[in-house]
């Protein structure tokens, strides 16, 4: 159970190193956190944590179904139907993916902290999740794969609490629920003004400030 | 009014009146803001006087919680936002008349302004390490917006920059928050109370040291790029300079120190679990913002940026302190805290006001302030003096105690170079500064302050600056050496 979902998340992520248009990360992303929706469930299964089974069910939610949505609407908007631009070529960047995903997998397995023993096979794939984040946002010349790149680490950090720490408390992953939701529509609001201002999405454009 | 019902009214006022004034008449937004400004001060120091002279103030199942610390930081954030709001008065009617913001804008400005104020005030009063985390993402996402007001392309830019850099820094501090989550989880299992810092502090010895370590370096690296810690600045010299002027002086007068208060807080916890092994990292976090700082501020050209790295350098100078630490090290670190808040506030808003005065923040082109502008170029002189940490002003004197700890404690080296670096951006600054100041007014330029309110305004914070470099009060120090005792694991 935990190695499918675990390959499952693993999958998605390094699917959106293969994407060809905009459009198709939302639908990653969904996927994604439908399967970060999964492991809380499970999760909930094993240890029988009633609050496991809430998180699962606002990250279905809120991660699977609402922030989609935005980004969706978003890219809808301001019409960016065109391809993703990356600094790299499409296999080069699938080449550095796999290469710090191997190294995530390193990591972790070097990282001697105790832990609790239900979650331990995520630990790896949530340091990838993070790994493989961070580097779409720096390979990324739309500003809305920057977004992208974000809520994976998100979704990476959301997995280490969920499993390993068996969650947080309930106040607590609610405010982190709101937070995130706020923070993808200030994302948009953002991207659809400087759309508009710069007539594109492409980071390059914004290098004015120096010094 | 009990105490409590104080702190609901100051949790409320700045979200009420921030609705309140999307919705208002153009010509009463100012006003309203201006009356739920005064409320929120008028509770918040009601609030800060009690907790500083009683005992801490607790409610609401425990989610509530202000001690001499938060109270420290809710007082500053109360002050510097209601300076702020009398400031916007007539900074931004100057603003709506000229053009520079439409009236769409103009309200968008009130309605953040406040909810800014709100996200702050929340920060500093709950109890869970968790939703501070909440509150310090909420003041991100608003002020990103407020960055981002005048809907320029350089505007734009730093928002976004603002909003991206924050917002990922803010991610591995709540990967840290996890960690620390994660050593207190053996002890605790799934106590809803597990991330309450004061049940932190007294289970310290429990907790373990291993994930501590890890969650500490996280949530320092996270908030430290959030409060703008070289080398995770690069966005904070954008921001500053891009937002409008009052909302410049809340980020460097009260965010700044609202990130900082997260970082001491959590300081404190992994302190009690890890004595003397965490203060080698703000040390060198301090010295290294300081350093980083001195070449941006001495090739500088525009005076915004100018005054933004001048923060860059003050956090290094507040993390210094509180890394060398001791007694004398916190105390000299919560002064600078204080002060620097007044100070650099206190310059954006002077900075604004000859931003409308000049039409420029090129300092090349902007000469003879105290003639064209007699009372902000007074006023300018004196407060570049003081950041730039001249006697007899408060920076001074908070400066002097860190270096007299450093020296104290035996930390010779970064002292010396800490005393260095000071005295070249000194040089810096009042280089700069004079440049500006006195010289020839440009032609055609006549002799008058921009507006009644955005002088006025300048006199809240000069006033305390100016008293407290000359006398600091007993009842002051005093409540400064009780958050000295809390820096240090007691409650």
């Amino acid at each position: 159970m935990e190695l499918f979902i675990g390959s499952g998340l693993l999958l998605s992520t390094v699917m959106l190193f293969q994407i060809r248009k905009v459009m198709d990360s939302v639908a990653i992303l969904a996927l994604q956190s439908f399967m970060l929706s999964l492991t809380a469930a499970a999760m909930w299964y094993k240890t029988g944590i009633a609050h496991l089974l809430v998180a699962a069910v606002f990250t279905l939610i809120v991660k699977g179904i609402l922030i989609p949505y935005i980004l969706y609407y978003t890219i809808r908007k301001i019409g960016v139907v065109r391809e993703v631009e990356r600094s790299t070529g499409r296999y080069t960047s699938l080449l550095i993916a796999l290469v710090l995903a191997a190294l995530g997998y390193y990591i972790s397995a070097q990282l001697n902290l105790p832990s609790k023993e239900l979650g331990k096979t995520y630990l790896p794939v949530s340091v990838i999740m993070i790994f493989l984040g961070t580097f779409i946002m720096i390979d990324h010349k739309k500003a809305i794969m920057q977004g992208v790149g974000l809520i994976t680490i998100e979704n990476g950090i959301f997995l280490i609490a969920e499993s390993i720490a068996y969650g947080m408390p309930m106040v607590v992953e609610f405010g982190i629920f709101f937070d995130l939701l706020v923070s993808v529509i200030v994302i948009g609001l953002l991207m659809s003004r400087i759309y508009s201002t710069f007539d594109s999405l492409s980071t390059e454009n914004m290098e004015n400030l120096k010094g | 009014m009990t105490t409590m019902d104080w702190l609901w009214l100051l949790l409320l006022t700045p979200l009420v009146t921030g609705v309140v004034v999307w919705r208002l008449k153009t010509s009463l937004c100012a006003w309203a803001s201006l009356a739920g400004a005064a409320l929120m001060l008028i509770a918040g120091l009601s609030v800060v006087c009690q907790v500083a002279g009683g005992s801490p103030l607790s409610g609401w199942d425990g989610m509530l919680y202000v001690d001499v610390l938060g109270a420290f930081n809710l007082g500053l954030v109360v002050f510097v936002g209601f300076t702020a709001a009398v400031y916007s008065v007539g900074h931004m009617a100057t603003e709506l008349a000229d053009g520079a913001v439409s009236v769409r804008q103009y309200h968008q400005f009130y309605s953040l302004l406040h909810l800014f104020f709100f996200s702050m005030i929340a920060v500093s009063v709950v109890n869970s390490i968790g939703l501070m985390w909440v509150g310090i993402e909420l003041t991100t996402v608003v002020t990103a917006l407020l960055v981002g007001l005048y809907n320029r392309e350089t505007a734009l830019e730093a928002a976004w920059k603002y909003l991206i850099m924050g917002s990922v820094g803010l991610s591995f501090a709540l990967l840290g928050i996890i960690f620390i989550y994660l050593s207190g989880s053996f002890v605790f299992g799934d106590n809803p109370q597990a991330l309450h810092w004061t049940v932190l502090v007294q289970m310290a010895k429990w907790l373990n040291p291993q994930w501590m370590l890890a969650g500490f370096v996280f949530v320092l690296i996270g908030l430290g790029t959030k409060a703008g810690v070289a080398p995770l600045h690069f966005w904070l010299p954008d921001a500053y300079s891009q937002s409008p002027a009052p909302v410049s002086a809340v980020l460097s007068g009260a965010l700044l120190n609202t990130v900082l208060y997260g970082i001491l807080r959590i300081y404190v916890v992994a302190n009690s679990v890890l004595p003397g092994q965490i203060s080698q990292y703000l040390i060198f976090f301090g010295i290294f913002s300081i350093a980083v700082s001195v070449p941006f501020l001495l090739v500088q050209r525009d005076l915004k940026r100018l005054l933004a790295f001048s923060s860059v350098e003050h956090i290094g100078v507040i993390l210094l302190g509180v890394g060398i630490g001791g007694p004398l090290g916190m105390f000299g670190a919560l002064l600078h805290m204080f002060n620097h808040s007044l100070v650099k506030s206190l310059l954006f808003m002077v900075a604004g006001n000859i931003q409308q005065k000049y039409h420029t923040r090129q300092m090349e082109r902007i000469s003879g302030v105290i003639a064209s502008m007699p009372v902000t170029g007074k006023v300018f002189l004196l407060a570049i003096l003081a950041l730039a940490g001249s006697p007899p002003f408060s920076l001074f004197i908070s400066e002097i105690t860190i270096m007299m700890a450093g020296f104290k404690t035996g930390h010779i080296g970064v002292t010396v170079l800490f005393l260095l670096l000071m005295a070249l951006i000194f040089a810096g600054m009042v280089y700069y500064a004079s440049r500006m100041v006195f010289g020839a007014t440009p032609a055609g330029m006549t002799v008058r302050e921009v507006g009644a309110w955005s002088t006025a305004a300048l006199f809240l914070p000069l006033t305390l600056i100016i008293l407290f470099g000359v006398y600091l009060p007993p009842v002051f120090s005093e409540a400064l050496h009780k958050i000295v005792v809390v820096l240090q694991g007691g409650y």
